[in-house]
């Protein structure tokens, strides 16, 4: 078999000897939780494992293109994986840490909306610039009509490339990644912050009042960092680039969701257990 | 009543910095070719295209952007703990964030161009010496701007985020919006000038950049002139867009219903662009037509 004709190794397949040892994983860091705090601590971590799992699940909708978006060589927008999950996601957890005395279901729903918006300007920008400042319309390398309104693709896609700008499709995938990954990071913050106001006047033998700066700090600051591992763990599944829910890629999101869990329980465990 | 017009002019002042912040961000980073463009950049003498473009990707702008917002946002900080007025804090803190994204502009370029020497490149020090400060300035825009805006949230609108925290959301998410609009335009549209208006650069061509202007080669300034008249105004509405409605629904519309006005808000907000979006995508189909006929496509 030639280099050309071989499939690629390990791209899309599912290892299930390695997601039953990352569940026996993730039940492991939930025990030890349980051994060192059953209640509040528990209840956290688990929050913080769905946190991640949704980050980790969202991430996969987002359209990107990578450096061929750039050239209008692929669809998707011109940007790393991570990092634009990371901007749609955090300027959800800007707004839901914003709501967080709303209650627990207002707060993480205003940042998945937080997550959307973000997402919505900046794929309605994206094709403003490909239509207006350079006179390409959108076209998908991967499915000959887009699954949402039925438009053909193929004829649309210019001589020498995978396809360009953002389908309807993709747009709509930019946005569901951005309400999943906002509602996700808002959740973890949202989980440690409570943890953090319960545990922390006591440790340190201060008023709620007096702690409430350094708990806000210490959660936001969390929930930035399992954010970035959860988008950047989804981006080494993605492996470069995906246009979103229609990408063959897109089928490869249960091993994501495992490894954000169990990513999301180790950070999550670290963070509960400076506190307890 | 009074809280409510307070709000809006700082959300509507919020949103004017975040505009600059983000034309100030593109043109900083197309000057720098920090994009996912630089790719070309740095692929070119490999293809033996020598070029005059300054070189200083090494991480995404997202990330760096996070890194400089959060740097002059926490030294801004720190000042002020220290009792220095708030627009002298936030200067300084600035300033000394650029120095570091000066340095940084500095090694990558020497770094990254040296990495190709066997390709012949050389590093030009006269490059160096005049590109660096110029995004040196805009990258001071473009985080004083973004420092500004998040010492507002934070001190005027109540925002629960200390600033170095606030500093690094808002400049990964600068670095997002900069990037996604503003690459496109620079890596299409001016790196590759030779090929066809009105498509993608086919995958052939890749590294064959334009490395000559209208007198003499062309540097990373020519690009950044380019780039300043759409690319860069475009990423600053966009980030504007971004700042200004997620704080306008948030001040307007909390109060109503316990929270879920904002959200009811923002989500007919995500519906208007989602019309947009497709306007401008039937638009396009229709006023530029196909590349070529429905039944060859299939080919």
């Amino acid at each position: 078999m030639s280099a050309v004709a071989a499939k690629p190794a390990a791209g899309g397949a599912m290892n299930p000897a390695a997601m039953g040892v990352g569940i026996v994983l993730l039940i492991l860091i939930i025990g030890v939780c349980y051994y060192i705090s059953p209640g509040l601590g528990l209840m956290s971590l688990i929050g913080i494992i769905i946190g991640g799992i949704l980050i980790g699940f969202g991430v996969h909708f987002v359209p990107v293109g990578g450096a061929p978006a750039a050239m209008g060589q692929a669809p998707g927008i011109a940007t790393g994986v991570a990092m634009l999950a990371a901007g749609g996601g955090l300027a959800g957890l800007f707004g839901g840490a914003w709501a967080a005395d709303q209650g627990l279901v207002v707060a993480v729903v205003t940042g998945g909306v937080g997550g959307g918006l973000m997402m919505a300007i900046t794929c309605m920008m994206v094709n403003f610039i490909y239509v207006f400042g350079m006179g390409i319309p959108a076209a998908s390398g991967k499915v000959k009509n887009d699954p949402i309104t039925g438009d053909s693709q193929a004829e649309f896609k210019s001589q020498g490339t995978e396809g360009h700008g953002l389908p309807f499709v993709s747009f709509v995938g930019g946005v569901i990644g951005g309400l999943l990954a906002g509602a996700g990071g808002t959740l973890i913050y949202l989980m440690l912050l409570d943890l953090y106001k319960a545990t922390l006047p006591t440790l340190m033998q201060a008023t709620e009042v007096q702690i409430l700066p350094i708990a806000v700090s210490a959660a936001g600051i969390f929930a930035v960092g399992m954010f970035l591992v959860n988008a950047v763990l989804t981006a080494y599944n993605i492996t470069g680039t995906i246009e979103g829910p229609h990408d063959p890629k897109f089928k490869r999101w249960p091993r994501s969701i495992v490894a954000s869990a169990v990513a999301s329980a180790l950070c999550g465990l670290v963070a509960i257990l400076i506190v307890v | 009543m009074e809280n409510i017009v307070f709000g809006i002019g700082i959300t509507a002042l919020t949103g004017a910095l975040a505009t600059v912040a983000g034309a100030a961000e593109d043109t900083e980073s197309n000057i720098g070719s920090q994009g996912d463009p630089n790719s070309q950049v740095q692929l070119a003498p490999q293809m033996g295209f020598l070029h005059r473009i300054f070189n200083k990707a090494v991480a995404g702008e997202p990330p760096a952007y996070g890194l400089w917002c959060c740097l002059g946002a926490g030294l801004a900080w720190a000042f002020m703990a220290m009792q220095i007025n708030a627009v002298l804090a936030i200067v300084l803190g600035c300033i000394l964030a650029v120095f570091v994204q000066g340095v940084y502009a500095t090694t990558a370029y020497l770094g990254r161009t040296a990495s190709l020497k066997k390709f012949g490149q050389p590093v030009y020090v006269d490059i160096l010496k005049s590109m660096t400060t110029v995004t040196m300035a805009h990258a001071f825009v473009a985080i004083f701007c973004t420092v500004t805006l998040c010492y507002l949230m934070n001190a005027a609108l109540g925002h629960p985020f200390p600033l170095p925290l606030l500093g690094l959301v808002w400049g990964i998410s600068l670095g997002a919006a900069g990037s996604a609009v503003g690459n496109p335009y620079y890596g299409k549209e001016r790196q590759y000038q030779n090929q066809k208006f009105g498509a993608g650069v086919p995958i052939s061509a890749s590294g064959n950049i334009v490395r000559y202007a209208e007198a003499g080669e062309r540097n990373s300034l020519d690009n950044g002139f380019f780039t300043a008249k759409l690319g860069g105004p475009a990423s600053g509405v966009c980030f504007g867009l971004i700042v200004f409605l997620e704080l306008w629904r948030t001040i307007l519309f909390e109060k109503i219903a316990a929270g879920w006005g904002a959200i009811i808000v923002g989500l007919l907000m995500i519906l208007v662009f989602t019309i947009i979006d497709r306007y401008i995508e039937v638009w396009a189909r229709k006023t530029y037509g196909p590349y070529t006929k429905p039944e060859e496509a299939s080919s």
